[in-house]
């Protein structure tokens, strides 16, 4: 392993910028993330920075069930984010659709449909700290060695 | 001057420095009252569906059955952990958080009955529903062609041209009136009430 990528390392493991993209929720999971922003739980101790630029972000936290007004954007928002990405699906919406998945809604859930998920956190809203677990225990699987594991 | 120096002299304590520039909250454990995603104990399941038929979200338990043996199984990806199946439970099948010894301290339960009704518009007194009633075939077998009957104990029965409802409670959903009704004129529907339970005899 190069010094180079033991520097990028140790750096992505502290600077985590996560973006969120909520696609047709009720919001409960909104104020979930939001409340890992509080002091309570501090997602800033840990490193992770959320901001809602998806250019300068390394994570996307997708939250809702998919409504069709979302379905070209996400994609969208997908493209823009820079590689090394990774996307979590936050709540059951984005899973199964949650108390969405009925007849005559206009949602199509699942969320990886459209793109690649990499871990989920189910819960109606998730907890949390359930929420801070998943991004610290996917990110580093993703970021780091990513420029050695590339073919 | 002095409180320059007094305020470099404070930020330079190793401890000071320590803190700030490292200081954590502690890591959170949930709590154990935390309701958690519905476990099964080690009570045995009867196959009733109350679990099924109170849980709100769809697809997020099902009771299935397994070697001989009912059995919930709750979907993480659907459930919205409520916890109204381990309420709606009669056995204690399920447990999450502190939802069993709570309804155990308060008494409280879910009483749940059928509700019929009868729409007199769309109802064409054919009698279908008194006749195809497995409860009323059991309570009077004498009960057929246009479903009036002698026996006060039926469920419902044809009176003076109208179907007439006499023992609601007897009712055990199995839908088969609905089913058999030209008209979609009866409806059957589940009721759930929470009740308090009276408190047992000491």
């Amino acid at each position: 392993m190069s010094i180079l990528q033991k520097i990028k390392n140790t750096v992505r493991s502290r600077s985590i910028h996560v973006s969120y993209v909520d696609v047709g929720s009720c919001n409960g999971c909104d104020i979930e993330v939001l409340a890992c922003l509080a002091p309570r739980y501090d997602i800033e101790q840990y490193g992770i920075y959320v901001h809602n630029n998806p250019r300068e972000a390394d994570v996307l936290l997708v939250i809702g069930s998919v409504t069709p007004q979302w379905v070209d954007k996400l994609r969208d928002i997908w493209d823009k984010i820079p590689e090394p990405k990774v996307a979590v699906a936050i709540g059951n919406c984005p899973i199964s659709g949650c108390v969405y998945a009925r007849r005559g809604t206009l949602t199509s859930p699942p969320v990886e449909k459209y793109i690649p998920i990499a871990a989920q956190v189910p819960g109606c809203p998730p907890r949390p700290t359930e929420i801070l677990n998943a991004i610290l225990s996917v990110a580093p699987l993703i970021f780091k060695d990513y420029e050695e594991k590339q073919p | 001057m002095r409180s320059f120096v007094y305020y470099v002299r404070e930020f330079l304590r190793p401890e000071w420095i320590r803190k700030f520039f490292f200081a954590r909250t502690a890591p959170l454990e949930t709590p154990s009252y935390f309701k958690g995603y519905p476990t099964r104990t080690e009570k045995e399941c009867t196959g009733c569906f109350s679990c099924m038929m109170i849980c709100p979200a769809p697809g997020a338990i099902a009771v299935l059955r397994k070697k001989d043996e009912w059995g919930p199984e709750v979907y993480p990806g659907h459930c919205i952990r409520c916890g109204l199946c381990v309420e709606a439970c009669p056995e204690g099948v399920l447990s999450s958080g502190r939802i069993l010894d709570v309804t155990d301290r308060d008494r409280t339960a879910f009483a749940s009955w059928y509700h019929l009704e009868v729409d007199d518009n769309l109802c064409m007194r054919c009698g279908n529903c008194c006749v195809s009633c497995p409860v009323n075939r059991q309570i009077d077998p004498q009960l057929a062609g246009t479903g009036t009957s002698a026996s006060d104990e039926v469920i419902m029965r044809i009176e003076g041209g109208r179907v007439r409802i006499l023992h609601m409670e007897k009712c055990t959903g199995c839908t088969t009136c609905e089913t058999q009704c030209p008209n979609r004129a009866i409806r059957v529907a589940r009721m759930v009430e929470g009740v308090q339970l009276p408190e047992a005899e000491a």
